[in-house]
C-alpha cells in the first residue's frame, strides 16, 4: 500500500512516506470504519431477506438468515401466490413489479433530466450573466427551500387536479420538471467557481450566450451536472408522497408506492419485514447500477492529474 | 408503525372534499359496468376476491375490481380519491372514520335500498347494524365483520410457569391489587437470573420475559391496552355511544385503574412504554420476550402464524362487577356519495353483508363476519384450524361487549389523548394528571 | 503564502473590476437572462410562490375543511404564541438541527477529505452512498427494526458487549439523537459526495503553488482548501440547516411525535394540525413562521459565510 500511495504523491502527506505513516494509517482506519457503518446494516437487509418472515421473530438476533427462503424475493417479483405468501407470513399483496418499475424509470429520468437542464440554464443565469435584479430573484428562488413540501403540497394537489392531471404521468413529473431550488444553487456555486478566461475568449469572438452556455459552459461543468444529475436521480427515484398523492393508481404506480404493500397491512399489525427488506434491495439496485455505471464517469471526466 | 406519510394527501383530500361531489349519472348507466372496490387486510383478499367472482356470476353485466391497499396508506389514497373523484364506489369503513366522512358528505346513505331490498339487520351480531346510523339518523354502511380482545399467551412459558389452562380461563382482575391477573402476570415474569415476578430477590431491572407485552399507551380508546379492563369497573369512554359529547377520562375509577396499569411496568411484570416504540407487539411475543399479549381477533392469522411458537387464547379476564369486558369494534362497507355506479354499489355492498359472501368469509378462517350464524361458521373454521376462538366469541355471547367510542372530534381528542396516556404509561405522570387532558377534550365539544 | 494568493488570482481576473468589456456586458444581458430563466421562472411562480401565497392566506383564516375560509386576522398567531406544543416544537426541532449539523457536516467534511486524499477508487465513494440510495421511510424504517429494544440486533450487540439495552426511540433522552443518527447515516456520503466534487473543483495548480511555498498539510488545508471550499460548504451547510428543520417523513414512520411529546418535531406538529385534526390555518401559520425561522437562519448564513462569493474569483 505505501509503495503505491508514494507514486502518487499527495498534498497532505509529506516526506516520510516510505515507512509507515500513523497519519494514513489513522484515516483508512476511519475510511474503513464509515464503509462498515454504511455497509453492514444492508447485509441485515439481505439477512433478513433471504428469511422467512414467520420465523424472524422468533430468531430476532441469528446473524443468518431464519429459514433461508427466496419467497420474499418471489413475493417482490409477484411470483408467490397470495396463499403462498400468507403460509409464509408475508403479504399477501398482489404487486405488478415490472409495470412499477417501468412508471419509476419514467418518472425519475424525466423529471432529472427536466430539472436539472432548466436548472444549469437558469443557474447560468445567475452566475454569469450580469442583469439587474439578478441577485434579488437568485434570493427568491433560493427562498423557496425554504418553504415547507407540506405547505405547497395540498394547492398543488389541486392543481394537478384542475388541470384534469391526476394519476397520469404528465401531472407526477409536472411540478419537479422546471427546477429544483436546490439544483439551481448547487449549479450556481459551480458556475460562479469556473474560470472565466475561456468564457471571455469566446466573448472576444463574438460568441452568443446560448453558444456559451452549450459549448463551454456545460461540458465545463459535466462533473457537476453528471453529480448533480444522479443525485436528482436517486432523489426521485426515493420520492413517496407526491406520487401517491397524485398516481397511486396501476398504471402510473411507481416502485417506491407499489412496494408499501409490504409495510403494515392491519391495525397494530407487523409488517412483512422480509418482503419489505427485498423490496428495498431490488428497488435500489437500479440505482446501485447507474452509480456505478456513472460515477466511474464523474471520476474520469475531472482526471486527478491536476492534483498529481 | 404509526402514520404514514400519506395521511398527508388524506388530508388535502379531506379538505378539498367539498369539490369531490359529482352528479350522479343516469340509473342504466348506474346499474351495471365495473365497480371499484377498496380493503386494506391483504390477508382478506382471496375470500373477497371470491365473493366478486360469485357476484359477477350471479350479475353479469357488473364487474368488481378489487384493490387492496395497506392500512398505513389506506385513508390517505382514500382521502385523495374522495377530492380528486378517484375515490372507490365502495370501501372497507372504519368506525373511527366514518363519523367524520359522514359529516363531510362522503358516505351515501343507503336507508332506502336497506328497506326496499328488505335487509334485516336483526340477523348481525347484536349493535353491529346500529353502530353505521349517523348522528344524522341515515345509514352508511353494512356491517361486514367485527372483532374483540382475548389474552394470546404462550403455552411453553404458562406450562413451565405451572399455570394452567383453566387458571388463564378465569382469571380476576380488579384495580387495587390485580387480582389473580396480576398474580399470574407475576409469575410468567422471569428476570435474566431465572427469578420469577414473585419471587424474592426479583431484578425488576433486568427482565427476560415479561409477563404481560405492551402495545403502547393507548391514546384516546385504548381498545387493546387497557379498555378491556378499564371498562370492567363500570367506566365508559363517554356520557352515550355512539355520538356521546363528554368524556370520563377524569373518573376517579378510571384513574385508580390506569395507576394500576402503569404500575405493572413499574413492578417489571410489563415493559417500560419506552421499550415498546419499534417492533410490532406481536414480532416481540414471538421472540419470546412476554408470556401475554391482550390483543384484537384480527390479530389471530399473526400470532398463530409464528413458527415455533405455541399460541392459546384466553378470555379477558372478569373484573370487580363480575363481568368481562371488550371493545366491539366493526367494519363495514360504505359507498363513496360521488359514486356512478350508485345501483351496482348497492348490490355489491348488499350482497357483501349477505350471508352468501359472508359464509365464503367464515371459510377461510381470518376475520368474523357480522352476520350472527357466519360467525359461527368461521368460529368452526378457526376450530379446524386447530384455533379455539371462543375467548374472542364469549364476549360477544355473553354480551360482555361495548361499543368502540364513537364521537365528533375524534382526531382532535386522539392528539391530546395520546402524548398524556403516554406519560400515566411511562410514569412520567401520575393518572391524575388525565383531568387536564380530559378538560382540554371536553372543551372540543362546547 | 503572499505569493501564492497573487498567483492564484491570476489564474482568473476578478469580474468586479472594470475591464475591457465590462461596459458592455453590464447592461446586454437581461434580455438573454430572461431567456435562461424562463423555465425554471414558470416552475417557481406555479409551483412555488403560488400555493406559498395561498398557504399565507390560509393562515389568517379558520379553514376545518368543512365550508370555506374564515378569516380570522392574527388569532391563528396569538393562539401560537401561548401554545405550549408549538414552544416544545422549536425547542425538540433546535435540538434536531444542532445535532444534525454538528455530526453530519463534520463526518461528511473528514470524509469528503479522505475520498480525496486516501481512497481515491470509485467503488469506495460508492459504498459510502449506498444508504441514500435507500428511501427515508424504508432507512427509517430499517433501523426502526434494527434499533428496537426488544428484538433489535443493535441492541443484541450492545447486551453481547456488556452494556445495558438502550430505548433508542422510546426514551425521551434517546429519541431526538436517534433521529439525528438515523439521518446522518443516510446523508453522510452524500454529503460528503458535495463536498468531494468542490475539492475536485479546486484547481489542482494552486496545489502545486502551495508546495513550491513549502506549506505544510494543516497550512494548505486551512489557508487553500477551506477558503476555495467555502461556497461548497455554505452550500451543504445551508441545504442540511434547512432540510434538518424540515424533518418529518422519519418521526412520521417510526416514533410518530411520541414518547409524549419528545420527537413532536415543527414539520409533524404542522403535519398533525393541518392534515390528522384538519386545523388547516392553523397549520398553515405554524408553517408560515418556521418559514420565516428558515429565511433568518438562511439569511445569517450566508451573511456570516460570505456564500456567495467565491475566493477564487
Amino acid at each position: 500500500m505505501t509503495t503505491t500511495a508514494s507514486r502518487a504523491p499527495l498534498p497532505a502527506a509529506t516526506s516520510r512516506r516510505r515507512t509507515f505513516n500513523p497519519r494514513r494509517a489513522a484515516a483508512w482506519a476511519l475510511l474503513v470504519l464509515a464503509i462498515a457503518v454504511s455497509v453492514l446494516p444492508f447485509l441485515w437487509v439481505l439477512r433478513t431477506a433471504l428469511s422467512t418472515n414467520n420465523a424472524l421473530a422468533t430468531n430476532a438476533t441469528s446473524l443468518l438468515p431464519a429459514e433461508f427462503s427466496f419467497g420474499a424475493f418471489k413475493r417482490v417479483f409477484g411470483l408467490q401466490t397470495a396463499a403462498e405468501a400468507v403460509a409464509e407470513g408475508g403479504s399477501g399483496a398482489q404487486i405488478d413489479f415490472w409495470l412499477y418499475l417501468r412508471n419509476s424509470i419514467i418518472f425519475s429520468s424525466i423529471t432529472t433530466a427536466g430539472a436539472v437542464f432548466f436548472s444549469a440554464m437558469a443557474a447560468y443565469a445567475f452566475a454569469r450573466l450580469r442583469w439587474k435584479g439578478r441577485n434579488a430573484v437568485f434570493s427568491l428562488f433560493l427562498g423557496t427551500m425554504l418553504v415547507p413540501p407540506i405547505f405547497t403540497a395540498l394547492p398543488n394537489f389541486l392543481l394537478i387536479k384542475n388541470l384534469d392531471l391526476l394519476n397520469t404521468m404528465l401531472g407526477m413529473v409536472l411540478p419537479y420538471l422546471f427546477m429544483t431550488p436546490f439544483a439551481i444553487f448547487f449549479l450556481r456555486q459551480f458556475f460562479l467557481n469556473m474560470s472565466r478566461e475561456v468564457e471571455e475568449a469566446a466573448m472576444l469572438d463574438g460568441a452568443k450566450h446560448l453558444r456559451i452556455f452549450f459549448q463551454i459552459v456545460l461540458p465545463n461543468a459535466a462533473a457537476p451536472i453528471a453529480t448533480l444529475a444522479l443525485l436528482t436521480f436517486i432523489g426521485q427515484w426515493n420520492e413517496y408522497f407526491w406520487p401517491l398523492l397524485v398516481g397511486s393508481q396501476d398504471d402510473v404506480r411507481v416502485l417506491q408506492v407499489g412496494l408499501g404493500v409490504f409495510k403494515s397491512q392491519s391495525p397494530q399489525g407487523a409488517p412483512d419485514w422480509s418482503g419489505l427488506m427485498a423490496a428495498t434491495l431490488i428497488s435500489a439496485l437500479p440505482v446501485l447500477i447507474l452509480f456505478a455505471a456513472f460515477g466511474k464517469k464523474i471520476v474520469n471526466s475531472i482526471g486527478f492529474s491536476g492534483i498529481k | 408503525m404509526k402514520k404514514s406519510l400519506g395521511a398527508v394527501a388524506v388530508a388535502a383530500a379531506v379538505a378539498l372534499s367539498l369539490s369531490a361531489c359529482s352528479g350522479s349519472s343516469s340509473s342504466a348507466e348506474a346499474s351495471k359496468g365495473e365497480i371499484n372496490y377498496w380493503l386494506w387486510d391483504a390477508n382478506q383478499l382471496p375470500a373477497y376476491q371470491q365473493c366478486a367472482d360469485d357476484f359477477s356470476k350471479a350479475n353479469p353485466d357488473i364487474k368488481v375490481k378489487i384493490t387492496q391497499r395497506g392500512w398505513d396508506d389506506y385513508w390517505s389514497t382514500l382521502t385523495n380519491g374522495f377530492v380528486g373523484g378517484t375515490a372507490p364506489d365502495v370501501f372497507t369503513n372504519h368506525l373511527g372514520r366514518y363519523g367524520e366522512l359522514a359529516e363531510k358528505k362522503q358516505l351515501l346513505a343507503i336507508d332506502d335500498a336497506v328497506k326496499k331490498d328488505n335487509i334485516d339487520l336483526t340477523a348481525y351480531n347484536e349493535g353491529l347494524a346500529d353502530l353505521w346510523v349517523g348522528q344524522d339518523g341515515k345509514r352508511y354502511g353494512l356491517p361486514k365483520d367485527w372483532d374483540t380482545i382475548g389474552l394470546f399467551y404462550n403455552k411453553a412459558m404458562l406450562a413451565s410457569a405451572g399455570i394452567t389452562e383453566d387458571q388463564m380461563k378465569n382469571l380476576t382482575w380488579n384495580p387495587e391489587d390485580g387480582g389473580t391477573y396480576e398474580k399470574v402476570i407475576a409469575h410468567l415474569t422471569v428476570d435474566k437470573s431465572g427469578k420469577r415476578g414473585d419471587e424474592p430477590g426479583f431484578d425488576k431491572n433486568n427482565v427476560a420475559v415479561y409477563g404481560l407485552g405492551l402495545n403502547g399507551g393507548g391514546d384516546s380508546s385504548g381498545q387493546t391496552e387497557w379498555s378491556y379492563l378499564t371498562n370492567t369497573t363500570g367506566w365508559s369512554h363517554t356520557d352515550k355511544n355512539p355520538w356521546g359529547t363528554h368524556y370520563n377520562y377524569d373518573d376517579p375509577k378510571f384513574q385508580e385503574s390506569m395507576g394500576w396499569f402503569a404500575g405493572l411496568a413499574d413492578k417489571g411484570y410489563m415493559p417500560k412504554l419506552e421499550t415498546t416504540v419499534g417492533a410490532a407487539m406481536a414480532d416481540t411475543f414471538a421472540a419470546g420476550k412476554s408470556a401475554i399479549n391482550a390483543h384484537g381477533s384480527w390479530m389471530i392469522g399473526q400470532y398463530t402464524g409464528y413458527k415455533g411458537v405455541e399460541v392459546g387464547i384466553a378470555p379477558t379476564p372478569v373484573g370487580p362487577k363480575g363481568e368481562r369486558a371488550s371493545m366491539f369494534n366493526g367494519l363495514a362497507d360504505s359507498i363513496w356519495a360521488g359514486t356512478k355506479k350508485k345501483d351496482a354499489s348497492i348490490k355489491w355492498v348488499e350482497y357483501l353483508a349477505s350471508a352468501d359472501c359472508q359464509d365464503v368469509v367464515a371459510s377461510k378462517a381470518v376475520v368474523f363476519p357480522a352476520l350472527k350464524a357466519s360467525s359461527d361458521k368461521a368460529a368452526a373454521a378457526f376450530a379446524a384450524k386447530g384455533v379455539d376462538v371462543t375467548a374472542f366469541t364469549e364476549h360477544v355471547k355473553n354480551k360482555t361487549t361495548f361499543l368502540y367510542p364513537i364521537t365528533d372530534n375524534t382526531a382532535k381528542v386522539k392528539g391530546i389523548m395520546e402524548p398524556a396516556m403516554d406519560a400515566v404509561v411511562s410514569g412520567k405522570a401520575p393518572a391524575s394528571s388525565l383531568t387536564q387532558a380530559n378538560e382540554q377534550v371536553n372543551a372540543l365539544f362546547k | 503564502m503572499t505569493t501564492l494568493a497573487k498567483r492564484s488570482r491570476s489564474l482568473s481576473p476578478a469580474p468586479d473590476k472594470p475591464k475591457r468589456n465590462g461596459g458592455l456586458r453590464q447592461l446586454g444581458d437581461l434580455k438573454i437572462a430572461l431567456l435562461f430563466i424562463a423555465p425554471a421562472m414558470i416552475g417557481f411562480i406555479v409551483f412555488y410562490v403560488v400555493p406559498t401565497v395561498r398557504g399565507v392566506y390560509l393562515s389568517f383564516t379558520e379553514y376545518s375543511i368543512l365550508g370555506d375560509p374564515e378569516w380570522v386576522g392574527m388569532e391563528n398567531y396569538t393562539a401560537i404564541a401561548k401554545d405550549p406544543l408549538f414552544w416544545n416544537s422549536l425547542a425538540v426541532t433546535g435540538q434536531y438541527v444542532f445535532l444534525n449539523i454538528v455530526l453530519q457536516t463534520a463526518l461528511a467534511l473528514g470524509l469528503a477529505l479522505l475520498m480525496h486524499q486516501v481512497a481515491k477508487s470509485t467503488i469506495i465513494r460508492g459504498t459510502l452512498l449506498l444508504p441514500y440510495l435507500m428511501s427515508n421511510v424504508i432507512a427509517a424504517l430499517l433501523w426502526f427494526w434494527m434499533l428496537d429494544y426488544q428484538i433489535g440486533v443493535v441492541n443484541q450487540f450492545i447486551e453481547w458487549a456488556g452494556l445495558p439495552r438502550v430505548a433508542f426511540f422510546g426514551s425521551e433522552a434517546w429519541a431526538i439523537p436517534t433521529q439525528a443518527l438515523i439521518n446522518t447515516w443516510r446523508h453522510m456520503g452524500y454529503t460528503a459526495l458535495l463536498i468531494f466534487a468542490g475539492l475536485q473543483a479546486i484547481p489542482g495548480h494552486v496545489y502545486e503553488v502551495a508546495k513550491l511555498d513549502g506549506a505544510s498539510a494543516s497550512q494548505t488545508f486551512r489557508k487553500i482548501t477551506i477558503p476555495l471550499l467555502r461556497p461548497v460548504l455554505v452550500l451543504v451547510l445551508v441545504v442540511t440547516v434547512i432540510g434538518s428543520f424540515q424533518v418529518f417523513d422519519t418521526v412520521a414512520v417510526t416514533s410518530g411525535g411520541g414518547p409524549v411529546n419528545a420527537t413532536r418535531v415543527i414539520q409533524y406538529y404542522i403535519y398533525q394540525r393541518a392534515f390528522t385534526e384538519s386545523d388547516f390555518g392553523y397549520g398553515s401559520a405554524i408553517a408560515v413562521i418556521l418559514f420565516l425561522i428558515l429565511a433568518l437562519v438562511a439569511f445569517i448564513q450566508m451573511k456570516f459565510l460570505k456564500g456567495n462569493e467565491s475566493d477564487l474569483d
